[in-house]
């Protein structure tokens, strides 16, 4: 049996330092505590954390070795004949994924196997870059960072690799960065690809890294594709309306169970990205000087009607608490995006400027809630001290950028402070209420 | 994924890696191998700032649409990111001339005239042969060389029946760079 695969090593840790001492109190019999044992691999936990340790030496490892070796041919580089040059770059290529392919299916050394094809992938770009120079190939620098990202995708396919899927990612993003300033009509399907390309192998090799990378990028990729021609009004759009996409993306994680680890690092990045965007255009300034230019935000409205549809899907599913932050985060993606919408409808941007501002801010104090109501519901920590903090930046910021009275200042600065210690302190006991509640619950089920 | 499908998946991203690495210079190599010989004279781009990184960037006669007679002072219709061909001769001193820019690639030239690909870009024409690697070990030596004698430097490129140019060597007075 597989250890659960949302159970953290911190908490299978604990039940394994905890057994000894329940099996001494008699909560469990031996018997049980082996049971336990068996079911959470806890006898794997000492060989686990060691071949950690072995798999991040392994790839330092292996990306010194593919360094010393580019350093050796590199100082003898300009001796070699062009021939010699090219048989050593493709002699190196298929050696790095030879090498770690034979180690980690023959001879089950996975880590080490798996830090050398990732060499491989390196090695791979770099050679790229001296064949280049062995041709005097200038053409457009980007290219060599679309043929790097095509051979990478291809090998993290191959390999079911999230690291090298990275690798693929910021490749390819690099390229679209220098692709869409010539190519702009074509560049648009970048998101697409990059959904189509990356997210189903983190779903099947389960890496949230890779999953929460893609998405980011689709996103920013949107944002580029958007603020090309120096909108911020339409930077606003995308960013709200990705945020929103991400937590609908969590949310339906979280309601259909499917997939469930990513559902609190998705939501998290959006209602961050959210924040970001609530925070930035929540300054009066902002709305002032925003530069104008038409409005194309294709991807930000796909990924609004995206996040419509996907909560209406966890609608059914979802507990009531969970429906209320979701109405809350569409509430303020949905002002946002309106907010950004109507400012460019607007011939004169002094018109709505004060409501656009006011709307924005109301958004933001919207977002503190949601985030310190994620905190309360599903007992996250850090999700309630981040939305306390929030709201007290939100406060700050206000009065820092309306130039109020030191005396005022002061006054806030006390009471926000006095308020972050007060909220804490409730949490707290709010929390150990929870857990008591919980304790006695499970006590009267035992009788 | 079983042990076979595993490998056979391994060795098809290994030769996608392979064909994208070959495919990269493929087109200068097919250039170099049945292209003619072609001798351009090197301008000025920028005498202090000739070194990007470790390539020489490098400007020619037919770099500017005014080089060419039949587009000097006319409405040329060549605009940003338009694709062209240009037309040049071989002149007496060994060096080719700009004869003409075309919006197609001329038939039936005569053997003293071939065609080059260049697409303007901010106002100047690239037929991407304007950057040459420069070794390490030679790049001031190399970069003073052409800044002091930048008149009498040529470089020797390949061009290919569909105008596709390819950069061989750079070449001043007797001195040749490769």
């Amino acid at each position: 049996m597989t250890p659960n695969q949302n159970l953290s090593t911190k908490f299978r840790t604990a039940l394994r330092n905890e057994l000894p001492i329940w099996i001494q109190k008699g909560i469990v019999s031996e018997q049980t505590a082996k049971q336990l044992s068996n079911a959470y691999q806890l006898d794997n936990l000492k060989h686990e954390s060691t071949r950690l340790l072995s798999a991040v030496i392994f790839t330092i490892g292996a990306v010194l070795l593919a360094g010393g070796v580019i350093s050796f041919v590199a100082a003898n580089w300009e001796a070699i004949p062009t021939p010699i040059k090219l048989a050593l770059l493709f002699f190196a290529l298929i050696s790095f994924h030879a090498v770690g392919f034979w180690l980690w299916h023959t001879h089950n050394w996975r880590r080490l196997g798996h830090a050398l094809i990732f060499c491989g992938c390196l090695v791979f770009g770099a050679n790229i870059g001296l064949v280049a120079q062995i041709f005097h190939i200038s053409s457009n620098w980007y290219r060599g960072f679309g043929a790097w990202a095509l051979g990478s995708l291809v090998m993290a396919w191959a390999v079911r690799s999230w690291i090298i899927g990275v690798l693929a990612l910021g490749t390819s993003f690099i390229w679209f960065i220098g692709f869409q300033s010539d190519h702009e009509q074509s560049a648009s399907f970048y998101p697409l690809i990059l959904a189509v390309s990356l997210l189903p192998l983190a779903w099947i090799i389960r890496s949230r890294v890779l999953y929460v990378g893609t998405l980011l990028g689709i996103i920013t990729a949107a944002c580029v594709l958007a603020g090309y021609q120096g909108s911020g009004r339409q930077l606003l759009l995308t960013i709200a309306a990705g945020g929103m996409f991400m937590w609908a993306l969590g949310e339906v994680r979280r309601a259909s169970e499917w997939c469930l680890e990513f559902a609190n690092i998705t939501e998290g990045f959006g209602l961050g990205l959210l924040a970001v965007a609530a925070y930035i255009w929540s300054f009066h300034d902002l709305w002032d000087s925003s530069v104008f230019g038409p409005m194309r935000s294709l991807w930000a409205f796909l990924f609004f009607s995206l996040s419509i549809a996907i909560s209406l899907l966890a609608w059914r599913r979802a507990k009531r608490s969970q429906l209320l932050l979701t109405v809350g985060v569409l509430l303020v993606g949905g002002i946002l995006c309106v907010s950004s919408l109507l400012s460019a409808a607007s011939t004169n941007i002094s018109d709505g400027e004060f409501l656009f501002t006011a709307t924005t801010n109301l958004a933001a104090l919207i977002l503190a809630a949601v985030i310190i109501g994620v905190g309360l519901i599903y007992e996250r920590r850090l999700a309630f001290w981040l939305g306390s903090l929030y709201l007290v930046l939100l406060i700050l910021s206000r009065f820092l950028e309306y130039e109020t009275s030191l005396l005022v200042k002061s006054a806030a600065f006390l009471a926000c402070g006095v308020a972050v210690i007060v909220a804490g302190i409730s949490y707290e006991k709010y929390l150990r209420r929870n857990a008591a509640s919980i304790e006695g619950s499970k006590g009267e089920a035992g009788v | 994924m079983s042990q076979r499908a595993s490998l056979v998946a391994f060795i098809a991203a290994v030769i996608i890696q392979v064909l994208i690495l070959v495919a990269v210079p493929a087109r200068k190599v097919f250039t170099m191998a049945t292209g003619k010989t072609v001798v351009l004279k090197v301008q000025p781009v920028d005498p202090y700032n000739i070194l990007s990184g470790y390539y020489a960037t490098l400007g020619f006669d037919i770099s500017r649409v005014d080089a060419f007679p039949n587009v000097r002072g006319v409405s040329h219709g060549f605009s940003e990111g338009a694709w062209c061909y240009a037309v040049v001769e071989k002149g007496d001193d060994g060096t080719w001339k700009p004869v003409s820019l075309q919006h197609d690639l001329p038939d039936n030239l005569p053997d003293n005239r071939v065609a080059l690909l260049g697409k303007l870009n901010h106002g100047v024409i690239r037929y991407e042969i304007e950057e040459f690697y420069i070794p390490e070990a030679q790049r001031h030596s190399i970069a003073e060389d052409l800044s002091r004698n930048v008149d009498k430097a040529r470089v020797e490129v390949k061009v290919d029946r569909t105008g596709h140019a390819a950069l061989q060597r750079l070449i001043i007075e007797d001195r040749i760079y490769e």
